[in-house]
């Protein structure tokens, strides 16, 4: 199986996710067996860091490079406000931790970091953050390019404007910055923590039965 | 344990026998798909409505199969199936209690006398099956009386060419309305067309135990935390279960309707919550799954008397689906062009348009009749044509309308991603600039041989039940209609003022506008119930949801599919009371 080291990669294909959200498992099956371009193992994996504060989680890879990435996408600027100023990270950070997001894209979006970092290595010698704001620029132009780049750039900007205008519960649109920039008027109510899409009632879903308790089994109507 | 009616599906076929039954006294079940969500779990969060479609199943558990047509390289048509979890194509209207009507937008226009005789009227349509219904607006205008009243429409009566006839006034006031309703009037009024106000099922004033519409200004497709929204839960359900005669059960999927060696019903087959099988009985059984999953539930529920399908020994079942014709259209209204005080109105949300067109409810056009040239088009012998109806409405969803914008094209008219400061400008002049008012136009969705539901052979559900294959064909005169309709409408948006005028009409079916697949009629050859919503083969068998229409009609199908549910549970309860006596 080829694992995808780049975002020039000439053998990396668009990941399933992307081409269609709500794909079905048997086709996201169906591709990853066709091509296995991001069945490799990601660089980074999400577990128990999970609890700590995104202060903590950004002093290190991938969150580091991250929240470099979303602040680059959207600057601070008095034309509007910025990544940091909508809460993208946190938004990003629901997305990849609290939301049920598949895992291909989760997967694909933590590759990225280490395909940025590479770039940014091999062209300036140094990690992304550690650049200037021209030189980072300069380097989302060049990935950008690519098809690769621009799947996962296009991934986080799609988050970064879900971020700016979701309700705040999921975490970003700090107290609803970006309506207000926007002269958006959102409706109401809005949902809070507990009554987000995932945290609806549950439908009937046959996956149950395997933790059911036998004895149940014979209560009729 | 057994009760007197059995009600698969909760939507509003179904509510309406519920609620009148339980009324009557009888023990009513209701088995619906979904969960049981209330006004509480309802918030105007558009990740939860269309982001993430979470009021529906995933695809990979439930999905349908799309025929659409195609040509091969010699250019002969042929069709080919899809699987929606391959497209994403999602074909669920909102699978909870209560089902789409939770979610609908309320336009309840009524039909007119016309759609109950299209043949009759028109005549046939080469290459089309349309059928005269067997019954007459007569016998339903008393129950969109009886809807209007009971589930709650607010609405002002006005002067109309097309005007149908009623027995009644609303009894409820319009809802509020935006400054753009009387500048469509005004407009109207200057170029000869007779603006009206769109009747909706969304009380202006408290009633019925329900608070009237607050106004948040989201409402298509979003389910209402205040109850006023006229959803077969909020407003029959609820009364149903109140009488103490009216059990849900919700996250129970029905399966199988199953029928013994004399094609009697003996039960009706589900799943629960946790996918075990349960079986329940009844004296009357009625389906009301919406229009794809009611033919789907019938063609699976095969027995000895009906190796085809429950009540399909015509071959009826599934047949002549119906969706909606027509198309949408926009413009834009640019605020650098309009005074301060018109671009205020126009930020105005909350309230509502309210503003439709049925000036062409039937085409009286010498020009529109004669660019059919053949025989057989539709076109009556004074010239007339069926028509439609044009609504008027402005979208709400921010993360749609921001959607994209992050790929400008450069000065080589190449696509790229932009980001920060290109960004920024991008959707500050999106959002802030113009707003954009749409209209949407309901023609008939000529039934054709083309357009039906089955079994599919390989793609089962997660419960390893066959799916619903639906084909999707479509007949050109919808087209021509859907054109000349949405060309009345782009006249207004430009007597409007508005600019970047366009409309899109095409044959790609209004999945959340379905019906037909179980035609009602005289003969049971033809048909699959008779003209009280009652299966030919089955006596104590109804179907009540959208799927008795033999022709749709030219507006959104819910309120006659309440009103007709109202009008069949008058049938049922009289069937129900005679069975008691035997008894």
């Amino acid at each position: 199986m080829l694992s995808i080291k780049s975002f020039f990669d000439k053998n990396y294909q668009t990941p399933a996710f992307f081409k269609e959200k709500q794909l079905s498992r048997r086709t996201f099956l169906k591709s990853a067996t066709g091509m296995g371009t991001i069945a490799a193992l990601p660089s980074f994996t999400l577990g128990a860091v999970e609890q700590e504060s995104l202060v903590q989680l950004t002093k290190t890879d991938p969150w580091l490079t991250l929240d470099a990435t979303l602040k680059q996408l959207l600057p601070a600027s008095p034309t509007g406000p910025s990544a940091e100023e909508i809460n993208a990270l946190a938004y990003l950070h629901q997305v990849m931790t609290v939301q049920p997001t598949e895992q291909d894209e989760k997967d694909f979006i933590l590759k990225g970091v280490g395909w940025l970092n590479g770039y940014a290595n091999s062209e300036k010698n140094k990690a992304f953050v550690a650049l200037t704001f021209d030189e980072k620029e300069s380097l989302l132009k060049g990935i950008s390019q690519s098809r690769a780049g621009s799947n996962w750039l296009n991934t986080l900007l799609g988050y970064i404007l879900q971020a700016m205008l979701a309700p705040p519960s999921y975490g970003g649109n700090t107290k609803g910055i970006g309506w207000q920039w926007l002269e958006h008027k959102s409706g109401f109510p809005l949902p809070e923590k507990g009554q987000r899409y995932f945290e609806l009632p549950p439908r009937a879903n046959i996956i149950k039965l395997t933790c059911l308790d036998p004895q149940e089994i014979n209560n009729e109507l | 344990m057994s009760f007197d009616i059995c009600i698969i599906g909760s939507g509003a076929g179904a509510s309406p026998i519920a609620y009148r039954m339980a009324q009557a006294g009888a023990k009513v079940l209701v088995l619906e798909k979904g969960p049981w969500l209330t006004e509480k779990e309802f918030f105007k969060d558009e990740l939860t409505i269309s982001i993430h479609d979470a009021y529906n199943p995933k695809l990979e558990n439930e999905q349908h199969v799309i025929e659409e047509e195609y040509q091969d390289e010699g250019g002969k048509p042929f069709w080919q199936g899809e699987p929606t979890s391959e497209s994403g194509w999602s074909w669920w209207n909102g699978n909870v209690v209560g089902g789409s009507s939770n979610f609908m937008s309320g336009y309840f226009h009524r039909l007119k006398p016309i759609d109950f005789r299209l043949k009759s009227e028109f005549g046939a349509i080469e290459g089309a099956n349309v059928a005269d219904w067997p019954i007459s607006y007569e016998e339903l205008e008393p129950y969109y009386a009886v809807v209007e009243k009971e589930v709650g429409v607010s609405g002002r009566v006005v002067n109309h060419p097309h005007q149908e006839p009623r027995s009644t006034d609303f009894p409820y006031p319009p809802i509020a309305e935006l400054p753009m309703s009387s500048w469509i009037d005004t407009a109207a009024s200057n170029i000869g067309y007779h603006s009206i106000p769109v009747p909706r099922a969304i009380l202006s004033e408290p009633a019925m135990g329900r608070r009237s519409c607050e106004y948040s200004g989201y409402c298509s497709s979003y389910g209402c935390a205040s109850g006023a929204k006229g959803s077969g839960r909020a407003a029959l359900l609820n009364h149903a279960v109140a009488t103490g005669n009216c059990t849900i059960k919700p996250n129970s999927k029905v399966y199988k309707i199953a029928t013994d060696k004399q094609g009697e019903i003996i039960g009706v087959h589900y799943y629960d919550q946790v996918g075990r099988k349960q079986r329940v009985s009844a004296k009357i059984y009625v389906v009301a799954c919406q229009a794809v999953e009611t033919s789907r539930l019938l063609l699976a529920s095969k027995g000895e008397k009906f190796p085809n399908g429950l009540a399909n020994n015509s071959g009826q079942v599934g047949k002549n689906l119906l969706f909606s014709g027509g198309g949408t259209g926009q413009g834009d209204f640019i605020f650098s062009e309009l005074s301060k005080d018109k671009v205020s109105e126009l930020k105005q949300v909350g309230p509502f348009i309210n503003r439709a067109l049925q000036d062409w409810y039937q085409i009286n056009d010498k020009d529109f009749a004669d660019s059919f040239t053949t025989k057989n088009s539709g076109i009556s012998q004074n010239g007339g044509a069926k028509g439609g109806t044009i609504d008027f409405l402005f979208h709400q969803n921010p993360i749609a309308r921001a959607r994209g914008h992050q790929w400008q094209y450069d000065e080589n008219d190449n696509e790229n991603l932009v980001w920060g400061e290109q960004l920024k400008q991008a959707l500050k002049h999106e959002f802030t600039s113009y707003k954009t008012l749409r209209f949407e136009v309901f023609n008939d969705w000529l039934p054709t041989d083309d357009c039906f539901v089955r079994l599919d052979e390989k793609v089962t559900d997660q419960w390893g039940d066959p799916v619903a294959k639906v084909r999707i064909g479509y007949h050109d005169h919808d087209l021509a209609v859907g054109e000349y309709l949405s060309k009345k409408a782009e006249k207004l948006l430009s007597a409007l003022g508005a600019k970047n005028i366009s409309s899109s009409v095409s044959g790609s079916p209004s999945t959340n506008l379905m019906a037909g697949g179980c035609r009602f009629g005289n003969d049971p050859k033809t048909s699959v119930l008779n003209k009280n919503c009652q299966a030919h083969e089955v006596d104590n068998l109804y179907v009540t949801d959208g799927s008795f229409m033999p022709t749709g009609g030219s507006v959104p199908y819910t309120f006659t599919i309440y009103a007709n549910a109202f009008r069949v549970a008058d049938k049922i309860k009289a069937h129900w009371q005679g069975l008691n006596k035997q008894a």
